[in-house]
């Protein structure tokens, strides 16, 4: 499955309701990381009705800001 | 005192400052609303033991558990109507304190079951906090790590709460920023290219999530500061591998490392400014073992617009320690009120000196390390005025400024880059309200007296309540 978010990454089943329901399962972007629950509403699942303000299908995940940049190496 | 979050919520139950919710809730959107609502109820809100969660049965989540102003003054162990004043002093009175005791236990409750293969998005009964987080996330996690470089020194083992989203069965993404005291261990950690080892705690006792969310110097430890405050020795004990000290009563410990030289998508997350941080570039967290308590009580927090469960929780904690860092030169200086957004604005009581002395107190309060990047809002009010009362602020502030002497801008400082306003984030500004009546040598305002204080009310506000409740009227 295609992730809703980058619209890029592959998205993949990473948890299921504990206790057998089958009430939902949890999916995630092995690219961009988002994370979300099958039954969360379409604003959220659903490319076509998601804010485009959330988005990152045009967005270089690289030049994210990186809060902690990494340090040079100390020997 | 509470050792523990259970015997908090068992105080908080018989003081009416606990429900209990069992109807079915969906995770999203059915918490959040719950958490919203409760925050909702304002100053005397319960908190809420949610039991029913779809998909997760069995699983217990506890939200605004420091939600009110009435939990909090219970958690100081004050009666739950204690003013916010009153918890002010109260608290800056035990600060003093420290350094209080911490001891060490075996067979600790938190190590009741010991799991090394978990799914955390199932163990745990997680939620959107918000509708457009990127993710899953502890809001209300203490995140314990040691100095790499002195991995002995038990003071700068450091407590804090970071945002962590829960990306899959055993992998975290967290927020460090360049000033938080996690991210020194951090870069010390990565200079070596080593892993820095991380112990989650969630659910631990009130004071202990109060203190890792308070600014404090570096090599000033957390527990010890708990301690100093709760008035009880802080009861710890080692992670499994015997590295990490952890809260012997916390509800669940998740043990794991910081991967050296990574960084992976993680975000956005609805933030304490009200606003959502975009995406970021952030540290990983592999969590390699999970201990818990029998039947554990899952904790997290609501944020988002103001007010919220992380607007008390670190309103006071908040305020204090720029009290205190102020006065130890300013004595003038009577109470800081520091509640909105983390500080960003303050509003400061003070005696003036001398003529101008208020905004000296101003750029005090912006160069304290928590200052710096903060406090970007400062309110100055003379000392008379309870800066905690905001008709009373607002009272200062529409009568005694005079714009072009009393606001001042001061253009590209040090911001918070959480702050919508801060931009490029991490750049700010200060704004300088001197809202006190001008002393010698500065000219007076023109020749006008304020009205003063009726000391003979308080007895009839006493006695017209009385009346009123007679009449009917349910407070
Ligand atoms: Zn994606």
């Amino acid at each position: 499955m295609k992730c809703v978010r980058c619209l890029v990454g592959e998205a993949s089943v990473v948890a299921k309701a504990p206790d057998g329901s089958g009430a939902w399962e949890i999916y995630k972007c092995a690219r961009c990381n988002f994370g979300w629950r099958s039954t969360e509403p379409e604003s959220i699942t659903d490319p076509a009705k998601r804010d485009p303000f959330f988005q990152l299908d045009k967005v270089d995940l690289n030049n994210l800001i990186i809060p902690c940049p990494i340090p040079p190496l100390r020997s | 005192m509470f050792k523990d979050l259970r015997s908090f919520l068992k105080k908080l139950e018989e003081e009416g400052q606990l429900v209990h919710y069992h109807d079915e809730v969906l995770p999203e959107p059915g918490i959040r609303a719950i958490m919203r609502g409760s925050a909702d109820l304002g100053a005397t809100g319960p908190a809420v033991l949610i039991h029913n969660i779809k998909g997760y049965k069995g699983r217990k989540l506890v939200v605004n558990v420091h939600g009110s102003w009435a939990n909090h003054a219970i958690m100081l162990g004050m009666p739950k109507t204690a003013s916010l004043k009153e918890q002010f002093f109260e608290l800056e009175r035990r600060w003093d304190k420290y350094p209080g005791e911490v001891k060490w236990v075996t067979g600790a409750p938190c190590q009741e079951v010991v799991l090394d293969s978990f799914n955390l998005l199932e163990l745990l009964p997680m939620h959107k906090v918000n509708e457009h987080d990127g993710g899953f996330y502890l809001s209300k996690a203490s995140v314990v790590s040691k100095d790499p470089d002195e991995p002995d020194n038990f003071d700068k083992e450091n407590v804090g709460i970071y945002r962590l989203q829960v990306q899959d069965a055993n992998t975290i993404a967290m927020q460090g920023l360049p000033f938080h005291d996690i991210a020194i261990q951090m870069r010390k950690a990565e200079a070596k290219n080593e892993p820095l080892p991380v112990a989650i705690c969630l659910g631990v006792d009130p004071m202990l999530s109060f203190m890792a969310s308070t600014p404090i110097a570096y090599d000033l430890s957390e527990y010890k500061y708990n301690s100093a405050l709760t008035g009880i020795p802080m009861e710890l004990t080692k992670t499994t591998d015997g590295f990490l000290d952890v809260p012997a009563g916390a509800e669940y410990v998740l043990e794991g490392e910081i991967l050296p030289r990574v960084r992976v998508p993680e975000g956005p997350f609805g933030e304490f400014p009200g606003s959502y941080s975009g995406a970021r570039q952030q540290v990983v967290i592999k969590v390699k073992r999970v201990t818990h308590r029998t039947d554990p009580i899952f904790e997290n927090l609501y944020l988002g617009r103001p007010w919220t469960e992380i607007d008390t929780l670190l309103g006071l904690n908040t305020c204090i320690p720029i009290y205190k860092q102020i006065k130890e030169t300013m004595p003038e200086v009577k109470a800081v009120n520091a509640l909105y957004q983390h500080g960003l604005t303050a509003i400061i009581a003070t005696d003036s000196r001398f003529g101008g002395y208020a905004k000296s107190v101003a750029f005090r309060a912006a160069s304290t390390p928590h200052g710096i990047s903060y406090v970007k809002n400062i309110i100055l009010v003379d000392g008379d005025v309870d800066p905690f009362d905001l008709v009373q602020v607002m009272w200062a502030m529409s009568t005694r400024i005079r714009g072009p002497q009393d606001v001042i801008v001061i253009p590209s400082t040090p911001g918070m880059p959480l702050d919508p306003g801060s931009e490029p984030p991490g750049m700010g500004c200060k704004v300088i309200i001197d809202a006190t009546t001008p002393v010698a040598p500065e000219p007076k305002m023109r020749d006008v007296k304020m009205v003063g204080h009726i000391p003979e009310a308080a007895a009839f506000q006493k006695i017209i309540s009385d009346l009123h409740q007679k009449a009917g009227c349910r407070l």
